[in-house]
């Protein structure tokens, strides 16, 4: 991240730009006229930013400037009570040997008071500032995880998992990290005028040091950020690398050690790891000369203060309190002017992160594709009419004119080699997703689907079955039977109120798929679909559950997404997709003795059963 | 490390938990670890210590400037002051080069220790058995040459610095003190050092409830994690608003964590502001009170006032430093256990080769157990896996592993591969004990495919040469005629240099079979264990597979760990486990006469892939 050190004061933050042109500070004869044009919208896309993220919680950020400000004026106001008590207490003590006992009093008085304001002052910024930040940052992942619950699962495909965590969680922190300093560099920059006018005030020499001093400071701050701003970032993208390497390289384990390539990963990862350890080491040696400049700095311009103002008491315009006094204000000042540095080198990863996070909370709601379903004529479960279906708009399609009508109450096995659309179908006929073409009809009622993979939340088995809605005891215990998991959560340690997943029980994948099925038919569906859900069962708990369901709910249509023989037996029919289109539909054996690719396609499974037959 | 002890009370002892080494120990281990820190760090110090005069010289140069060039005379002494002035600033520039020198050396040789200790970190954990690489582990592996060294790494950068820096700060500064006025001096530090009791109080909380944001932080990620993964189940159960709630609670109770320990935060700083009024108040107090006839003068007041300052900046930072310490300190014990854990079996001491051609494999009355698991209480070992196996397998012979799950075929595979050394008893490959066989000679002659084989993102190529890095392009193409699955490869649509994903997910789980089966092909090994898939694939992927694995096999000693009987009814010979135990062993159609425990598995196994529905 760069950013150029041009910062003004708006509406009470402090804005700047980051560079699109990088050049702009190591040249600052820069052409502007070129650059105005990019300045402006460098500058609004800041302001926005700042204005979004502070308006979202203004009364926290109000009380939080406030703070900061009442910081600056007691810091500037510490620095002239000190000046006073040099000149009236300190000096009149050892010059002439004698001082009021009040006055002594009331300088030791001024010092504690002005001092617990300080730090009081300090205690409401920070409070008031950190409340604010994590506030906002409960606001905005809010805001993505209303976007997660509410967009169709068209949506959520078309982005990777991981990235959509990211932009609830760590763009979200990292777009309120500089919140929380916002409210300090705004003090430090009334602190850094407010000393500047007090010192003119004082002597005009002093002041002109301040106009040039502080700048200066802020100006190599920036500086410094922006220069090891590069290497740490780049250091941090390979600090990435070596850890996905790292993961990648223990989770294949077994594999590195079957073929002995343990000293050879050992080799590969150190690569990535010197890569690291090089682009630190670059860093390091530019901060520390910084660090040491800007160490130094101080002092030296303290002790050229010292010469000044001994000039200037030997002028008879200024007191030894006074110099005294502005040299504390110096060093007082020194670490707030670093924190500005820090704050403008942390906006534009703050801006970056909250882009992120805009953009998925901006995008218009997709619409909910179930509502699309029409209802189907009297005796049909399912109907598909000539459906089509593309991921993208126009790309290429899953299924093509696939047309089906499935009766009430029949159970329909769906058959068809790996992508030719029978998840697709699947998540059509239940409404998760929408035809590019065509109609669903579907018969009223509830439509329940299991996946292949069984979704089960950390929590406890009562709240995975009733997800979401609220069953009695006996309705859950009917619906674990049902689904041949009565069982196995009696024998739980704490039965339906046992938590399951990382921090609790673990299930094996039966089990869990089990827990699924028990959530499908506590809702009494109208349609039910298995998406290859066998996997993971046995079958003779297979033709158990779907027994248990034909007996409960007789006019439930059932669809099998098939890749088992023993699951196409249960079946009345049999729809064979191939290629995104209906190729074939009836029963099984017709299908096996009339269709030659859907009787390979089987008789692959009938060949791996060996020499039983 | 040491040779395994033979008893199961020793050997589990290795792996429970230890009592946890003292702070000093643990940095005591650590630097002998990383030699690399200890060179020069006499230099360092000196350097950093000439690099903290640097501070101290503006309040001596205000004292002297007030005393002797502006109040002490009648008129100001300017040549005096600038004299002064100048010397300072050389001061001033000498202190802040050493200081660089210093913070430049601290760093870099640290990065050098760390980068050290991670290769060592990386080769130790290689070399650990697999079952110190379990799932439950794994995650804990990686955070310790990742995020623990992470710890390390930001201690040298600014806590390490400031234990060389601050400390020495504040001894200088005390000295100066002491020097000026030692009365003074004891009533800036009776009144300054309890800020460090306070400062220690109000940290301990910080630390407390920073761990407890974490842990919040964790929750919230975890939970929108599943809304992200459970997105079609919750739209299909149109359970949205029920799922927004649970998670708003816990987003929201991840804020209130972060703001209760930054309010606590909030008052760690002000108190340095505080005890800094308090203690220059007392400090010019006490010396008004005193006054000149103590020899006490109006500079070295003015003076005094500046250096209390500098004497109290250290405190605070140090406070925040001990903490980072403490979490390094923390993140390096973490790290030495890791090198403490001994090293999967351990190499032969000295190395018998192995016979040319074709390998029998013997098993001599192995029994295993597993290490108990690190959060069980107590030491011990679980229920053996295994106990005592004895099966012979002639060179050549076609064997199939079959059990139910968790009858032990798994881990019998993995003792044949020498992935662990059997608890009891021993197995021999080619009539030589694997302990004594040396291991880039077992890897080259014995092979494992897994049945959830792993592919490394990057192309397919890429992942069969992962077998020999020294087989060129030819061999590739050529195994990939050899095994017959030319017609899939060209099926891609960058045939061999397709990209096969993180963990090969771009490719289907039979795909990523086949990738295996070619990787074990280049490797050409005698010996093949493959531990079959139970995951479903589709009717063309599955003949490929048999296929490929029918040339794989030939004419090599193979052991299958079958979980398709198909397999088992087409094998030499049957092994059948239960329980840890081997319970029946001959050929498929003896044993299915038998009416045994492979009758019944067998059974089990028809009635699931009967298409017809005339069962």
């Amino acid at each position: 991240m760069e950013h150029t050190g041009n910062w003004s004061v708006v509406s009470g933050t402090v804005l700047l730009e980051p560079p699109a042109v990088s050049a702009a500070i190591d040249d600052p004869a820069a052409p502007a006229a070129v650059d105005d044009g990019a300045r402006l919208a460098r500058l609004r896309r800041n302001a926005r930013f700042l204005w979004a993220i502070t308006t979202i919680h203004p009364k926290l950020f109000a009380v939080a400037i406030a703070g900061a400000a009442v910081f600056a004026a007691s810091t500037i106001v510490s620095s002239v009570v000190l000046g006073w008590v040099i000149d009236d207490v300190i000096l009149p003590r050892f010059e002439d040997g004698e001082v009021a006992v009040g006055t002594v009093l009331t300088g030791l008085a001024l010092i504690l008071g002005v001092g617990m304001i300080r730090a009081l002052s300090i205690v409401v910024r920070r409070v008031f500032a950190s409340t604010m930040q994590w506030r906002v940052a409960q606001t905005l992942t809010g805001r993505v995880v209303d976007q997660l619950v509410r967009q169709p699962i068209a949506w959520h495909s078309r982005r990777p998992d991981g990235d959509l965590v990211a932009r609830a969680g760590v763009d979200t922190e990292t777009t309120v990290g500089v919140l929380a300093p916002i409210p300090f560099a705004t003090g430090t920059v009334l602190m850094v005028v407010g000393s500047t006018i007090w010192l003119f005030v004082i002597d005009i020499p002093m002041g002109v040091v301040a106009a040039i001093v502080f700048p200066l400071l802020v100006a190599t701050n920036v500086v410094y950020e922006r220069a090891v701003a590069q290497h740490s970032a780049r250091a941090q993208n390979q600090l990435g690398d070596f850890s996905a390497g790292v993961h990648e390289s223990f989770e294949g384990v077994q594999v590195v050690k079957s073929y002995g390539a343990e000293e050879r990963e050992t080799v590969r990862l150190s690569h990535l790891a010197s890569d690291v350890r090089e682009s630190r080491i670059t860093a390091i040696k530019i901060r520390s000369w910084f660090e040491a400049f800007l160490d130094a700095f101080p002092s030296m311009t303290n002790i050229g203060l010292v010469v000044l103002g001994a000039w200037r008491v030997e002028t008879g315009d200024l007191t030894v309190g006074e110099i005294s006094s502005v040299i504390f204000l110096f060093q007082l000042l020194v670490f707030p002017l670093r924190l500005i540095g820090y704050t403008l080198s942390e906006l534009p990863r703050s801006i970056a992160a909250w882009e992120r996070i805009d953009e998925v909370v901006t995008e218009p709601r997709e619409p909910d594709p179930a509502e699309r379903i029409e209802p189907a004529p009297v005796g049909v479960g399912v109907e598909l009419d000539t459906v089509t279906f593309a991921h993208v708009d126009g790309g290429p399609p899953t299924i093509t004119e696939v047309a089906m009508s499935l009766p009430a109450g029949s159970v329909t096995a769906v058959v068809g080699p790996t992508g030719s659309g029978k998840s697709t179908v699947a998540q059509l006929v239940v409404g998760l997703l929408g035809p590019s073409a065509g109609t669903v009809r579907r018969a009223p009622g509830a439509a329940a689907i299991v996946f292949q993979e069984a979704f089960l939340l950390a929590g406890t088995i009562r709240e995975n079955v009733e997800f979401g809605a609220s069953f009695s005891d006996d309705e859950l215990w009917d619906a674990l039977s049902l689904a041949a998991a009565d069982e196995f959560v009696r024998n739980l340690p704490h039965a339906l109120d046992t938590i399951v997943g990382e921090r609790g029980v673990t299930l094996s994948g039966g089990q869990r798929q089990r827990v699924a099925l028990a959530r499908a038919m506590i809702r009494q569906p109208s349609l039910l679909v298995l998406d290859d859900t066998t996997s993971a069962l046995d079958p003779a708990t297979e033709a158990t559950v779907l027994g248990n369901l034909r007996s409960r709910l007789t006019n439930a249509s059932v669809v099998l997404i098939a890749t088992r023989p023993s699951t196409i037996a249960l079946a009345n029919d049999v729809v064979f997709v191939d290629g995104g289109r209906v190729a074939a539909q009836g029963e099984n054996d017709d299908l096996l003795r009339d269709v030659p690719r859907y009787s390979e396609l089987v008789e692959a499974f009938e060949a791996d059963r060996g020499t039983s037959s | 490390m040491s040779a395994v002890d033979p008893t199961l009370a020793a050997r589990a002892g290795t792996i429970a938990p230890s009592q946890p080494d003292s702070a000093v120990r643990t940095i005591g281990r650590g630097l002998e670890q990383a030699p690399i820190l200890r060179q020069g760090l006499g230099v360092t110090w000196l350097l950093a210590a000439l690099g903290a005069t640097g501070r101290v010289v503006v309040p001596i140069l205000i004292q002297q400037a007030i005393d002797r060039g502006i109040v002490g005379e009648d008129e100001v002494r300017l040549d005096l002051i600038v004299q002064m002035a100048v010397l300072g600033a050389v001061a001033v520039v000498i202190s802040g080069v050493s200081f660089r020198w210093a913070a430049k050396r601290l760093g870099e040789r640290s990065e050098r220790a760390l980068y050290d200790l991670r290769v060592r970190l990386i080769r130790h954990i290689h070399q650990l058995s697999l079952a110190d690489h379990n799932e439950e582990r794994r995650g804990g592996l990686v955070a310790r040459v990742t995020s623990d060294i992470e710890t390390l790494a930001q201690f040298f950068q600014w806590g390490g610095l400031a234990w060389l820096l601050e400390g020495t700060l504040m001894a200088v500064v005390a000295g100066v003190m002491l020097a000026y006025n030692w009365q003074l001096a004891l009533v800036a530090f009776a009144v300054g050092i309890p800020l460090v009791f306070v400062l220690r109080a109000v940290q301990r909380r910080l630390v407390r409830a920073y761990d407890i944001a974490r842990t919040r932080n964790g929750e919230m990620l975890g939970a929108i994690a599943e809304v992200v993964s459970g997105a079609p189940t919750i739209r299909a159960y149109g359970a949205g608003d029920a799922i927004e709630e649970q998670v708003d609670e816990v987003v929201a109770d991840k804020a209130d964590a972060q703001i209760r320990a930054t309010i606590i935060g909030a008052f760690l700083f002000p108190s340095g502001e505080v005890f800094a009024a308090v203690t220059v108040a007392a400090v010019i107090g006490v010396g008004v009170w005193q006054g000149p006839a103590s020899g006490l003068t109006a500079g070295a007041l003015v003076g005094f006032v500046f250096l209390t300052y500098r004497f109290l900046e250290p405190i605070a930072a140090f406070t925040e430093v001990l903490d980072q310490t403490q979490t390094a300190v923390a993140g390096l014990r973490r790290v030495l256990t890791v090198l403490d854990l001994p090293i999967g079996p351990p190499p032969a001491p000295e190395p018998v080769a192995l016979p040319d051609g074709s390998l029998a494999i013997e098993v001599r009355d192995v029994t295993f157990a597993y290490p108990a698991r690190a959060d069980t209480p107590g030491i011990g070992m679980s229920a053996p896996a295994l106990s005592a196996i004895d099966v012979s397998i002639p060179a050549g012979q076609q064997v199939a592993l079959v059990g139910a799950t968790g009858s032990g075929k798994t881990t019998l595979g993995r003792l044949l591969a020498r992935f662990s050394d059997p608890t009891f008893g021993e197995v021999l490959l080619g009539g030589v004990p694997l302990t004594m066989i040396a291991r880039p000679d077992l890897r080259n002659r014995l092979v494992v495919v897994s049945q959830e084989p792993f592919l490394f993102d990057d192309s397919i190529a890429t992942n069969i040469g992962f077998a020999d890095p020294a087989a060129d392009r030819q061999r590739i193409e050529e195994i990939v005629d050899t095994l017959g699955v030319r017609d899939w490869i060209d099926g891609m649509t960058d045939g061999l240099d397709n990209r096969v994903g993180e963990r090969g997910d771009q490719l289907s789980a039979g795909e990523r079979q086949l990738v295996a089966l070619l990787r074990a092909g280049l490797a050409d090994p005698d010996v093949l264990i493959l531990d079959e898939a139970t995951s479903s694939v589709d009717a063309l992927t599955e003949v490929r597979i048999a296929r490929a694995l029918e040339r794989l096999a030939g004419g090599r000693t193979t052991i299958a760990i079958a979980h398709r009987l198909s397999t088992a009814a087409r094998a030499d010979r049957v092994i059948v486990l239960e329980h840890g135990r081997l319970v029946e062993d001959g050929h498929h159609d003896e044993l299915v006469e038998r009416h045994g425990v492979y009758r019944r598995l067998y059974d089990a196994w028809v009635s699931a892939t009967a298409v017809s529905r005339d069962r």
